[in-house]
């Protein structure tokens, strides 16, 4: 019997439109009046080009996830979003406000979890969330609340009063990124946020980013997590070699790329007849063929018709894994 | 109301003086060990130098010397920042450079000067120091503790590491304190000595401490700005070099 089971890594459709925006949306291009918009950064270490050519431009609300290989780039842009060191081209601006200009104006609209941790380990939780509460401008009222707020979303109540140095790797992880939110920024920039974390611990912080998100905040989110940019519905920004070389909605980066066709067929020598046409895109896995492709429907089609007898078809949708396998050549071709 | 820069700046004061009290072994260490060297040393001095200005000279140089030490509280409280990677952090934020620094230098301040306070203080109550002008005592160690944390500021921005800040305030802190003629008074030094010693803070915290309680303004006034200028300088290169961008601070 004939058995059609599609498997479904990704949300939405294969050919949908659900999902982000698209390139063409609100955060496609740079120089827009986006809450952050970097145009042409460029960084060198010696002869290294840690940026080059960098552009992103994220809008209020909207969550990006920032992706790459380690040493693309994601962690010095995000040095130079924060002014920690200093372009040697391009610019970069804030809620409209240049960094490099005013970079402490630029730096109050930020809220910060830079990749390593970044917690000190006799002060409590408590501790830090007043001290990044208070340097973000809230007064004493409003510092209880935000850190009440934003210990509930992240399950860090229990351990208000726990010095950091004490805390489990989750709670610590939980710590840093609420340090991030509790100051209410306009612009979040979470580096690596889950790196390491718990189940329960990438649940809260994932439910606290839509969240934020959904009060506005504009969210630059770098990962190497990939569901968890499904689970935000984040745009993304592929960036390579320092610079971002793909941007748009999940599904509009995934259309391009190719699934899998997964079949098996009836009979020993029914592999035989696999077409010319498909034999190059197709290897067999413990008797069962794989066949790369855009089109699975026509390619089962071709199978068919050259008198293939399949007794099990899978198709598998490229999700974000084959974007991110893809990253170097496919994704620039993409691109 | 404060202005935001002051809201800041207190803030971190705050923090950093709850990180200080949280950990107070080092501090504790250095309010107690200087106590013991001029108890048991103060003795020697005076059959040196006669009762007077032996003790003059046993609370100058425990003075001098321990606070030069204390250098490690001062430096340290920047360095852990670094290793933590919370100055990153911090700066991050809309604060200044020079906030960030006036936030790590008031707790510590209180605590050099708590410790001067208490050698004074035993000095005076236990072995009879004559203080007869406490204002300008305490001009001179302002001026004192002011060098002491520019210069504090200024380690915990270069050294890369623990054992680099050891060597910082151990060896540069003795070094200095004898070059200043602290522990062995100048007089009985090398020629060479007493060439180079001007060159070293600490042979103005000697002067003017020395003068101060000695009741001369002038020599006070002159040693203490002195003190002022080692001050500025040490914080301006702390603020530059610590307010200058950090190529992935998980290099130390």
């Amino acid at each position: 019997m004939l058995a059609v089971r599609m498997q479904e890594k990704t949300t939405g459709p294969w050919n949908g439109t659900a999902g982000a925006p698209g390139p063409s949306g609100p955060s496609g291009g740079a120089g827009g009046a986006g809450m952050l918009v970097a145009e042409g950064l460029a960084k060198r270490y010696g002869g290294r080009r840690a940026l080059d050519g960098f552009d992103l431009t994220v809008q209020p609300g909207e969550i990006t996830g920032l992706i790459g290989h380690n040493g693309a780039g994601k962690t010095t842009f995000v040095e130079a979003v924060t002014g920690l060191i200093r372009p040697d081209a391009g610019r970069v601006s804030v809620g409209g406000v240049d960094v490099r200009r005013n970079p402490r104006a630029a730096r109050g609209l930020l809220g910060v979890a830079p990749q390593e941790l970044a917690l000190y380990p006799s002060a409590t939780v408590r501790d830090h969330l007043r001290l990044f509460a208070e340097l973000a401008g809230l007064r004493r009222g409003a510092v209880h609340r935000a850190v009440d707020r934003v210990a509930d979303e992240l399950h860090l109540t229990d351990v208000l009063r726990h010095r950091a140095g004490v805390l489990s790797g989750g709670q610590r992880r939980r710590t840093q990124a609420a340090a991030a939110l509790v100051g209410g920024a306009p612009l979040l920039l979470l580096d690596e946020p889950t790196a390491g974390a718990d189940p329960q611990t990438r649940a809260a912080l994932l439910a606290a980013v839509r969240a934020r998100a959904a009060d506005g905040a504009a969210i630059v989110y770098t990962t190497h997590y990939l569901p968890e940019l499904a689970d935000l519905g984040a745009t993304l920004a592929v960036a390579r070699s320092g610079r971002v070389i793909a941007r748009g909605g999940q599904q509009d980066l995934i259309q391009g790329l190719p699934g899998e066709l997964r079949i098996r067929l009836d009979g020993a020598d029914s592999a035989r007849r696999v077409p010319a046409a498909l034999a190059g895109r197709t290897r067999d896995v413990d008797g069962e063929l794989r066949i790369t492709s855009t089109d699975p429907p026509a390619d089962l089609a071709t199978l068919l018709a050259a008198g293939c007898a399949p007794v099990s078809v899978d198709v598998r949708r490229p999700d974000l894994d084959d974007l991110y396998r893809a990253l170097a050549p496919e994704v620039s071709r993409a691109a | 109301m404060l202005p935001d820069a002051g809201r800041r700046t207190a803030a971190i004061i705050r923090h950093n003086t709850i990180l200080m009290l949280r950990e107070p072994g080092p501090l504790a260490g250095r309010l107690i060990l200087p106590l013991i060297f001029l108890t048991l040393l103060h003795p020697l001095y005076q059959v040196a130098q006669g009762r007077a200005a032996g003790i003059s000279q046993a609370v100058i140089a425990t003075l001098v010397t321990f606070s030069l030490l204390a250098l490690s509280i001062v430096g340290g409280s920047v360095l852990t920042e670094r290793v933590w990677h919370t100055w990153d952090r911090i700066r991050a934020t809309a604060v200044r450079p020079a906030e960030l620094l006036a936030g790590k230098a008031v707790p510590a301040m209180g605590a050099l000067l708590a410790q001067q306070a208490l050698i004074i203080g035993v000095g005076v109550a236990a072995f009879g120091l004559a203080v007869r002008a406490l204002p300008l005592v305490v001009l001179a160690l302002l001026a004192w503790t002011l060098a002491l944390l520019g210069m504090g500021a200024a380690i915990g921005v270069i050294a890369r590491s623990f054992s680099e800040l050891t060597i910082f305030h151990d060896l540069g802190g003795m070094v200095l304190s004898s070059l200043g003629g602290a522990l062995v008074p100048l007089a009985v030094m090398p020629a060479w000595v007493r060439h180079v010693a001007p060159a070293s803070p600490g042979y103005w915290a000697v002067s003017a401490l020395r003068a101060a309680l000695g009741s001369d303004g002038p020599a006070t006034l002159r040693a203490s700005a002195v003190l002022a200028g080692f001050a500025v300088a040490f914080g301006l290169l702390a603020a530059v070099r610590g307010g200058r961008g950090t190529v992935r601070s998980a290099r130390m």
